[in-house]
């Protein structure tokens, strides 16, 4: 690859300016480290390969759940106190969920490295045996009550779920969303949510990384102290297979009328899966298309016609490795205007990219966006940890996140074409609206 | 399988610093600018003494829509032409709105930022405010804000907003105003805002990598044309609290759960009793493992998450629950929220609990503030309350030596479990007569 840049851009040949350090305990533990010593914090993150796309059919919205459990208490932490240690040392702290995996990490002033890794290595090691009914319980209620709220009580909140089921086929492991079925959860037992622990929560299906005020010796020799002893899980089982034979074959098309206060369409496809040569060029495609001001539908939809509400037009991808990974593109009406006609006004704007090549002044754009977005992403150790992370987990390999950006510097306006071509055919397309249930109240009101 | 039993003690700490501070004075505008060696992006924000406080009555979100029509273009180019020269250095404008002043921030990589800079001020100083553009503007924020105010939260944030600042004051009316406010500003009104506040110089603020950053090149770029002396600070507003507690009932009919907005008023940023507050209410409602958060989130199940805290501007403050919780138990939630309100109010907090808020507070100073953009928000906070370049250092000690008679006297004085408002979005047709039986205070339906 080249050194491939902008007119005005500085030339970039690596995402990934700083050391990178891996070893692998004898338990299948990976372990790397980057280290950067410019100021007094250090991140502790783990990767486990396990998502929601490892559920089976009526466990739908373990994994999730689990990403709370794991809050909970372990063999030698009592409930509530993983928060208290890491809080009351200074640090941040999270953990997500997603189709592909589960991931955990607290940013610490740099002295408390070796408490975030005890802390890690107990729970990973010593759940199950803490585990309570009472705990499962009432977590479950949490998560409940998270549902409610991100995807419930808000008007299109239930979109991301709508989409995935329209998206892949019965079964395949990216139909069901990540927070799960409440049914499906309230039926299991406690014996059923220990087993899951056992299968996944290993230290070879987990990738430890540490990044910041740390050096690779000391983190190694304090990730075999606290890590060494837990066993390795032999047989862990693959997640179902994600292939699909290419894009859909025919439309689909789902329309819900709710407590929504303005019509709203999401366009959204299968194109290739992340990681993969067709899906860089679809990330520069959802950038040509959807982000910024500059971009083909706020100049053409917003700006242009002025058929859609400036703060909620985009495309963007959701970066899942293993299945080909959504692109959505959204629109939401503004006043007066009919759903049909932003459909169309979506439609002509999206197969412009199939007949009306990307200029060099839109490709520019849009690398010089993702630029500042990498770099942002990498600007803190937590940002740099999850990506090291997700590179090892995914691709074998955590140096492979320096390559990205230079991957997205390469894509050529044909490239964004043929993934265009590729990926964005109408025959393949899910299209999912919302329309108001009665005419918009306008909620004005004298004061 | 041997899990190590025992819990690590700290290894040794290293020294808190901020980042060195330079300052330059150049074209009636100072640069104030804080070094962050080796960081491939750097973070610029123009700092204008205009915020929402200075808009006319009635004209709520003027502010707002002169920030959203800065680019739609500029006396030099129409406004593709600048989206494209801005996004082409990988930066986007982002100006916002808050009651003491009006910010205009721009984040690039390093070499690119002079240049963002430039585009940000040709935007701030000399937009075209073309009058179809401006009334277009404003058209889509009505219809903004009517998407947000569909969503839980707007409407209670208003009604709570108005019972504790009066709906009459500006400070009683919501930040970006309200569809009716923003439908009534008229394109005279927001050249009006900008003629008067966005033309003097303000300050500007820099974090990256100073030893390419060429300061005064910054300075003339974000300073030129700009005159007029800084503004007078005006009085705080003080501290009124209702003598009895006040229920307000934000109707959402069919909603699976209730939007609690509980609070009352409180002194302004400049208070002395900044650090115990700050840390009482993170014993209170700040930390996960919050008084609050524990009880409502991890022993009843009652919701995701609920967070208290004190906000602080310059001439007010306020004290503010926030949550979600299940509609069946909604007067269950208010009621824990009353009680561990008021157990702090009365008993204080115990060594246990200060020691984790007090930790909390002064790590996240090195944690949270990693980024440019994190550090050009601190070095924001410095210069709108006048605060020494020494000030988080001095800030990290203080969270660090309070007392639990200092932090518990602050609870004492600044918590009102008394003359609490609540206000309870939700599901009215549900829950009003189990509010009204519950008793907690007078009852009254949100006018929204």
């Amino acid at each position: 690859m080249g050194e491939v840049t902008s007119p005005s851009a500085p030339v970039v040949t690596t995402g990934y300016p700083w050391p990178i350090e891996t070893t692998r305990l004898p338990n299948g533990l990976r372990v790397v480290v980057s280290e950067d010593r410019s100021s007094p914090v250090v991140c502790v993150n783990l990767w486990y390969d396990v998502g929601s796309r490892h559920e089976p059919a009526g466990q739908t919205g373990f994994a999730h759940l689990f990403e709370h459990l794991m809050f909970e208490g372990s063999a030698h932490v009592q409930k509530t106190e993983h928060m208290r240690l890491v809080q009351g040392n200074g640090g941040s702290l999270n953990a997500t969920t997603n189709p592909d995996r589960t991931n955990y990490f607290e940013s610490m002033p740099s002295e408390h490295l070796e408490l975030a890794l005890w802390l890690e290595a107990d729970r990973m090691g010593g759940l199950v045996p803490a585990l309570t009914q009472e705990t499962l319980d009432n977590q479950r209620e949490v998560v409940k009550n998270e549902r409610r709220q991100r995807y419930e009580n808000v008007p299109y909140g239930d979109a991301w779920l709508r989409l995935l089921a329209l998206l892949y086929p019965d079964g395949h492991p990216y139909h069901h969303a990540t927070i799960g079925s409440m049914e499906d959860l309230n039926a299991a037992s406690l014996d059923t949510f220990k087993a899951f622990h056992r299968q996944y929560y290993a230290p070879n299906n987990c990738v430890l990384t540490v990044v910041g005020d740390g050096t690779p010796a000391e983190v190694f020799a304090l990730a075999e102290k606290y890590f060494g002893a837990i066993e390795a899980v032999p047989s862990i089982p693959p997640a179902p297979s994600g292939h699909l034979p290419g894009p859909a074959d025919t439309p689909v098309r789902e329309t819900v009328t709710g407590a929504v206060p303005a019509p709203r369409i999401y366009l959204s496809h299968r194109t290739y899966a992340f990681g993969t040569a067709g899906y860089d060029a679809t990330t520069v495609l959802a950038a040509v298309l959807g982000n910024g001001r500059g971009s083909r539908l706020y100049q053409r939809l917003a700006d242009g016609a002025r058929i859609a509400q400036p703060d909620y037009i985009g495309s963007y991808g959701v970066d899942l490795a293993h299945a080909p990974a959504p692109l959505i593109v959204t629109a939401t009406a503004k006043d007066g205007v009919d759903v049909e006609t932003l459909e169309e006004g979506l439609t002509e704007v999206v197969g412009s990219l199939l007949t009306e090549p990307v200029t060099e002044d839109e490709l520019s754009r849009a690398k010089a966006l993702l630029t500042t977005a990498w770099w942002r992403q990498v600007s803190t150790v937590g940002g740099r940890a999850d990506t090291l992370g997700r590179y090892a987990t995914q691709f074998g390999d955590p140096g492979a996140a320096a390559y990205r950006l230079p991957q997205w510097l390469a894509v050529t306006a044909d490239d964004v074409t043929e993934a265009a071509r590729y990926a964005l055919r109408p025959e393949s397309r899910v299209t999912l609206t919302y329309l108001p249930e009665a005419p918009a109240q306008p909620e004005e009101k004298s004061a | 399988m041997t899990l190590i039993a025992t819990r690590p003690d700290a290894g040794p700490a290293r020294p808190y610093r901020f980042p060195e501070l330079q300052r330059v004075t150049a074209g009636g505008g100072t640069v104030v600018a804080a070094h962050l060696p080796g960081q491939l992006l750097a973070s610029a924000m123009l700092l204008l003494d205009a915020g929402a406080a200075r808009e006319p009555a009635g004209r709520e979100g003027t502010a707002t829509v002169l920030a959203k029509s800065l680019e739609e273009g500029t006396r030099v180019r129409d406004s593709a032409a600048y989206a494209l020269a801005l996004e082409s250095l990988g930066a986007e404008l982002s100006p916002s709105v808050d009651w003491d002043a009006f910010r205009v921030n721009v984040s690039a990589p390093v070499p690119l930022l002079l240049d963002a800079v430039r585009l940000a001020a040709e935007a701030a100083r000399t937009p075209k405010l073309d009058p179809a553009d401006v009334a277009r503007v404003r058209d889509d924020e009505v219809t903004a804000l009517r998407m947000d105010w569909a969503q839980p939260g707007p409407r209670a944030d208003a009604a709570l907003r108005a019972d504790l600042f009066g709906a009459a004051d500006r400070y009683g009316r919501p930040l970006h105003g309200d569809p009716a406010s923003v439908a009534a500003v008229t394109v005279d009104d927001v050249l009006a805002f900008h003629q008067e506040w966005m033309l003097r110089p303000g300050v500007l603020l820099v974090a990256g990598d100073l030893s390419t950053l060429d300061l005064a090149a910054l300075a003339e770029a974000a300073f030129a044309g700009t005159a007029g002396e800084p503004l007078a600070a005006e009085a705080p507003l003080g501290v009124p609290v209702r003598d009895r507690r006040r229920m307000i009932l934000v109707d959402r009919p069919g909603s699976v759960q209730s939007t609690l907005r509980i609070g009352h008023r409180s002194p302004e940023r400049a208070t002395p009793d900044y650090v115990p507050m700050t840390l009482a209410a993170t014993v209170l409602g700040g930390a996960f493992t919050s008084r609050l958060n524990h009880l409502i989130r991890e022993v009843k199940g009652y919701t995701y998450g609920i967070r208290g805290a004190y906000a602080m501007t310059r001439r007010f403050g306020r004290f503010e629950v926030a949550a979600g919780v299940q509609t069946a138990v909604t007067v269950p939630a208010i009621a824990d929220t009353i009680g561990e309100i008021a157990r702090t109010q009365l008993d204080g907090v115990t060594e246990e609990e200060l020691a984790v808020a007090r930790s909390w507070r002064a790590g996240q100073l090195s944690v949270e503030m990693q980024t440019p953009g994190a550090i050009v928000g601190a070095l924001g906070t410095l210069v709108l309350h006048g605060l020494p370049d020494d000030y988080y250092v001095t800030l990290r000690r203080q969270y660090l030596e309070a007392t639990v008679a200092e932090v518990s006297a602050a609870a004492a004085e600044h918590l009102h479990p008394k003359g609490l408002t609540l206000v309870i979005e939700g599901d009215a047709s549900v829950l009003r007569d189990e509010l009204v039986a519950a008793d907690i205070g007078d009852i009254v339906d949100a006018e929204l």
